[in-house]
């Protein structure tokens, strides 16, 4: 009787799809993962369609791009996934010291990531007058940047929620671990979606002749 | 770990030498970035920068997200939607004239 019970509430913590015998929630959030590969790719088509089009008024965005801060924000959200598989890892090891150092490291360097967008806006609006109304290609850089930065800043809020977890109950169940996995997911998307951003919108863009 | 196909996954030590990796690959993508605007690579500095980009792309969801070491259930479904994306927006942006077709 216990053990049906124990087998019971196990199939309740990690349900499983008859058909793929993949955890529910995890298809779930790899299916909505997928999704998010049509909603980026149409602010990046948006923005590709616009960048070189002259005849705009206003500065455009591959103008004024700043590339080597640019480069170290880049570099910044890649070792966040690191230090997120590495919260991912302790979790997996029981480590709950390590899991919860990894996880606010993590937030603490998306904040970082956050931090220097905030500054890149800035330094467009206030030093060069780029605004989101300027043209269409500016209006497409802040949006397809700033859907972006949102995403970042909900992980961020996701990562903290569960060092929060951790810190007050001592650690993370069974049940909290998987939401860690998830979470983790999620932030290594969007890891990858700022590494196509990178390329295509900062390195490869350029302004019209 | 919420299952046992998790058993496989790296070690901290070899996260740690994928994040190396990644920081050479992203370091290389700003030298060629410069390298282009000094002495012009032409549709090379393209060709070269989107490799480079796949490459992380291709690393960060194979190994930090683990789907090499997942069910190809999910495989199926997440590099589904990414050629779907990909090949709808392609054509897009071609019959919108930003892709160019050269030839004929």
């Amino acid at each position: 009787m216990t053990e049906l019970t124990h087998e019971a509430s196990l199939e309740h913590a990690h349900p499983e799809h008859e058909g793929t015998g993949v955890d529910d929630r995890k298809l779930g959030m790899w299916l909505f993962l997928s999704s998010e590969f049509l909603f980026f790719g149409a602010l990046i088509s948006n923005y590709l369609l616009y960048s070189n089009r002259a005849g705009f008024p206003g500065v455009y965005p591959a103008e004024i791009y700043d590339i080597p801060f640019t480069s170290v924000s880049s570099f910044v959200l890649l070792m966040s996934s690191l230090t997120m598989v590495l919260a991912h890892n302790a979790q997996s090891r029981q480590d709950v010291n390590g899991t919860r150092t990894w996880l606010f490291a993590t937030a603490a360097l998306g904040a970082i990531f956050l931090g220097g967008q905030v500054f890149e806006f800035t330094e467009f609006i206030v030093n060069f007058d780029m605004k989101l109304s300027t043209n269409p290609a500016a209006s497409a850089f802040y949006v397809l940047t700033g859907f972006h930065g949102t995403h970042v800043a909900i992980g961020v809020i996701m990562l903290l929620s569960l060092w929060g977890i951790s810190r007050r109950r001592g650690g993370l169940s069974d049940k909290q671990g998987l939401n860690l996995e998830l979470v983790g997911l999620y932030w290594h998307f969007v890891d990858i979606i700022w590494i196509v951003i990178f390329t295509v919108v900062y390195l490869l863009s350029v302004p019209p002749a | 770990m919420s299952s046992p196909e998790h058993i496989h996954h790296p070690s901290p030590a070899q996260y740690w030498k994928i994040a190396v990796v990644l920081a050479v690959l992203t370091a290389v993508e700003v030298a060629i970035y410069y390298i282009h605007r000094d002495f012009d690579l032409g549709h090379f500095n393209t060709v070269l920068l989107l490799l480079l980009a796949a490459l992380k792309f291709v690393i960060v969801i194979g190994w930090y997200m683990h789907l090499r070491f997942e069910k190809s259930t999910l495989s199926r479904f997440f590099t589904g939607g990414f050629i779907l994306a990909s090949a709808l927006y392609t054509i897009v942006l071609t019959a919108l004239g930003v892709i160019a077709i050269r030839g004929g």
